[in-house]
C-alpha cells in the first residue's frame, strides 16, 4: 500500500439526492483519504442515511457522483459497488436472522469464494479446501469480534450488543477498502460503545477506511481523524473534532437558532 | 443450513440412505399393484414439490404456476417420444419418434429453458410479481396445450406414449411397462434430485440465495449478484418440475391439458408447506402424506368426505406446527436431547404436538 502521500479512496462530489421536489442533499461534496475514519454527523434528518443509500447504489443520486478511487459508482448496482470494495451496514439492526452467526459470516464470505453451481454438484476436489478455507476464516472474524460463544446460536435470538457486533463482522468478512458503518452503536450502552470504539480502531489497524456516521458524540469524537457536519442536506462544516466541536455553525445546528453564541 | 447444531447433521448423515434402502426395499414384500401405483405418483408429485422446495423453501420466491414447468416437461418429453410435424411458417419441421430417455432430458432441458426466460422477465420485480407472472404463465401453457390442435391434440389428449425403454445391466434392453421398474425409475430420480438439492443449499450458491431469503439488502451489501443467483435456482428448479412431468407422461402415457392445471400447482405447495418449506425432509414427508392420505381414506369415505378431511387435516397441521412437520420434529427431538434445556431455536407455539404426526 502506498505509505507517504494520502491517497483519496472515496470521493463525493457534488451529490445531490431529490426525493420529487423535498431535497434530501443538496450540492454535498467531501473526501476520504486511505486509512481515515470519518465521521457524518447532523440532526436527524439531515440526510446521512440518504448519502450512504446514493454512495453504495441503494438509491441514484439526481446528479453528481461518488467515485471509489476515481471510478464512478453512479449507476452500478449495491452487490457491484461491494464487488469493488465499498461495503455498508444498516441504521437499522440487519442481520441474516434465521441463520446462525457462523452461517452469517459465511454468506459474508461470498465475495472470498469462487465455487459456482457446477463444482458445487460435482464435488470438485477444490470446493473442500474452499468451503474449509472459509469456514477457518469465519470462525477467525468471530473470535476477532469476541463472539465466538455464539457461533451457532440463531442470529435474531443473539442479545442486541452482539447482533450490532455481528453486523460489523459481516461488514469486515467482505474484506472492504472502504467500510460504511451506519449508526453502529446506536442502543449500545456506554460499556459496549467503549468496546465497540476500540473494535473501531482494530478494524482500522487492518487498512481498513471507514467512513462513519454516529449520534454518540462521545464515540464520533475520541474516533474520528475528520467529522463532517450535515444539516438539511448541506454540510456546514467539516474538520478535525476539536475544531468540530467549537464550530458555531455545528453548535447551532444542534441546539437550535436561539442557541446563545455570541 | 437452516438446522443449527451439529449432532442433527450427524444424524442427517445417516437418514438418507435408511429412508433410501426402505423404500428400495419396499417392492419386495408390497406387491400390491395398486399401493404401488399410488406410490409412483406420489414419487412424481414428490419430485415435483422437491423442485419447488428449492424455489420456495430456500429463495423464498412463490411460484404458484410451478405445474407449467411439470406440464411443459410432460408435453415436450410426450411429443418427442411420439413424433410431430409443425409447420412453422411455411418450413415444415418434422421430428421422428426418439428413445425415451432422450426425449426425458429433451423435457428437462425446455423446462429448464422456460425457467430461464420467466426468470429473466420477473425477477426485476420480485415478490407479489413473480407469483402473478407465474401463475399466468401456467394459465397461458394450458390454454395453448389446450387449442394449438395439430400439436397437442388439444382436450382429445396425447395417448399412446412409449413406455420408458433402457438397457440395464443384467437385464439388457428392457421396456418399463410393469410397475416395479418405474417404481425405482422414480425413487431413483428423486433420489438424485434429493441430493442435487442438498448439494445446492450447503454451497455458496446456496447461501447466496438463502441471503437473499432472509435479507435481501445486506445480501446486496456484501456482494452478492442476488439476480443471477436467483436465476440459477430457477432453472434448476423447473428442470427438476420438467423431469417430474416427463416421468409422468411415460408413466401414466396419456396426457391432456389438465396438466397444468392450478390444482397441481396448489398440491405441490400444500406438500412443501405443510412438510416444512426449506429443508431437505419437508416435501418428502409432506408430498408421502398429501400423496398417500386421499387412497388411505378411500375405503373408509365417500370422496367429498375425503377432501374434507384432506382440508381439515392441513389446516391443523398449519395451525398447530406452522413452520411445517419437519422442522417441528426437529426441535421437539432437540429439545428431548438436551433434556430439560430449552431448545436453541425458538418454538413454534404447539410444537410439542409434533410427536404425533410422525
Amino acid at each position: 500500500m502506498s505509505q507517504a502521500p494520502p491517497r483519496t479512496v472515496l470521493e463525493i462530489d457534488q451529490l445531490c439526492v431529490k426525493f420529487g421536489g423535498l431535497v434530501a442533499i443538496s450540492s454535498m461534496s467531501f473526501h476520504v483519504d486511505h486509512g481515515e475514519i470519518v465521521s457524518l454527523i447532523g440532526p436527524n434528518g439531515a440526510g446521512k442515511t440518504t448519502a450512504f443509500n446514493a454512495i453504495t447504489g441503494y438509491l441514484q443520486p439526481s446528479s453528481g457522483e461518488a467515485r471509489f478511487l476515481d471510478k464512478s459508482l453512479n449507476g452500478l448496482k449495491p452487490n457491484q459497488i461491494a464487488e469493488l470494495g465499498v461495503v455498508r451496514t444498516f441504521q437499522k439492526t440487519s442481520l441474516f436472522g434465521g441463520n446462525t452467526a457462523f452461517e452469517n459470516i459465511m454468506i459474508a464470505l461470498h465475495r472470498q469464494g469462487r465455487q459456482e453451481l457446477f463444482g458445487s454438484l460435482l464435488r470438485l476436489p477444490n470446493m473442500h479446501a474452499e468451503e474449509r478455507r472459509l469456514r477457518d476464516r469465519a470462525d477467525e472474524i468471530l473470535e476477532f469480534f469476541g463472539i465466538a460463544a455464539r457461533r451457532d446460536e440463531l442470529a435474531s435470538a443473539m442479545p442486541y450488543g452482539e447482533q450490532r457486533l455481528l453486523e460489523v463482522a459481516i461488514g469486515l468478512a467482505t474484506e472492504p477498502e472502504v467500510l460504511l458503518l451506519d449508526e453502529p452503536a446506536s442502543g449500545m450502552n456506554p460499556t459496549e460503545t467503549m468496546s465497540f470504539v476500540r473494535m473501531v480502531e482494530r478494524i482500522r489497524e487492518q487498512d481498513i477506511t471507514i467512513l462513519l456516521v454516529e449520534h454518540d458524540m462521545r464515540m464520533v469524537m475520541g474516533v474520528s481523524d475528520r467529522v463532517v457536519v450535515l444539516n438539511q442536506g448541506e454540510i456546514i462544516a467539516s474538520g478535525p473534532p476539536s475544531e468540530i466541536k467549537h464550530d458555531p455553525e455545528v453548535v447551532r445546528a444542534y441546539l437550535g437558532t436561539s442557541a446563545p453564541h455570541a | 443450513m437452516t438446522s443449527p447444531g451439529t449432532n442433527r447433521l450427524a444424524m442427517g448423515r445417516f437418514a438418507p440412505f435408511a429412508v433410501l434402502a426402505f423404500f428400495a426395499l419396499l417392492p419386495f414384500w408390497m406387491t400390491d399393484q395398486y399401493f404401488l401405483h399410488v406410490l409412483i405418483i406420489t414419487g412424481i408429485f414428490i419430485i415435483a414439490a422437491i423442485s419447488l422446495n428449492l424455489l420456495l423453501g430456500y429463495t423464498g420466491q412463490l411460484s404458484l404456476g410451478h405445474v407449467a414447468f411439470f406440464g411443459i416437461g410432460s408435453y415436450a418429453s410426450a411429443l418427442m417420444s411420439i413424433g410431430f410435424d409443425l409447420n412453422v411458417f411455411g418450413w415444415m419441421l418434422v421430428v421422428t419418434p426418439k428413445p425415451v430417455w432422450f426425449c426425458i432430458l429433451c423435457g428437462i432441458f425446455v423446462a429448464g429453458l422456460a425457467g430461464w426466460l420467466i426468470g429473466k422477465v420477473s425477477f426485476k420485480i420480485r415478490g407479489a410479481y413473480f407469483v402473478i407472472v407465474t401463475i399466468s404463465f401456467a394459465e397461458v401453457m394450458r390454454l395453448v396445450a389446450l387449442n394449438w390442435i395439430d400439436l397437442t391434440e388439444g382436450p382429445m389428449a396425447l395417448n399412446n406414449i412409449p413406455p420408458l425403454t433402457l438397457w440395464l445391466p443384467f437385464a439388457g434392453e428392457t421396456t418399463f411397462w410393469s410397475k416395479v421398474p418405474n417404481y425405482f425409475l422414480v425413487l431413483s430420480i428423486a433420489a438424485i434430485c434429493f441430493e442435487i438439492v442438498r448439494r445446492i443449499v450447503v454451497s455458496r450458491v446456496g447461501r447466496a440465495v438463502i441471503a437473499l431469503r432472509e435479507n435481501e439488502p445486506l445480501a446486496m451489501s456484501v456482494g452478492i449478484d442476488v439476480t443471477r443467483y436467483l436465476l440459477i435456482i430457477t432453472v434448476i428448479s423447473a428442470a427438476m418440475a420438467g423431469a417430474a412431468g416427463g416421468l409422468y407422461s411415460h408413466y401414466v402415457r396419456i396426457i391432456d391439458p389438465d396438466v397444468f392445471l392450478f390444482i397441481f400447482t396448489v398440491t405441490m405447495v400444500i406438500m412443501v408447506v405443510v412438510g416444512g418449506k426449506g429443508t431437505l425432509w419437508g416435501p418428502i414427508v409432506g408430498g408421502l402424506l398429501f400423496g398417500i392420505m386421499p387412497e388411505a381414506l378411500r375405503e373408509f369415505a365417500a370422496p367429498e368426505v375425503q377432501w374434507i378431511i384432506y382440508g381439515v387435516a392441513m389446516i391443523i397441521v398449519l395451525i398447530f406446527l406452522p413452520q411445517g412437520i419437519v422442522p417441528a420434529v426437529g426441535s421437539w427431538l432437540q429439545s428431548r436431547r438436551h433434556g430439560s434445556e430449552p431448545p436453541a431455536t425458538p418454538e413454534p407455539p404447539g410444537a410439542k404436538g409434533a410427536a404425533d404426526p410422525s
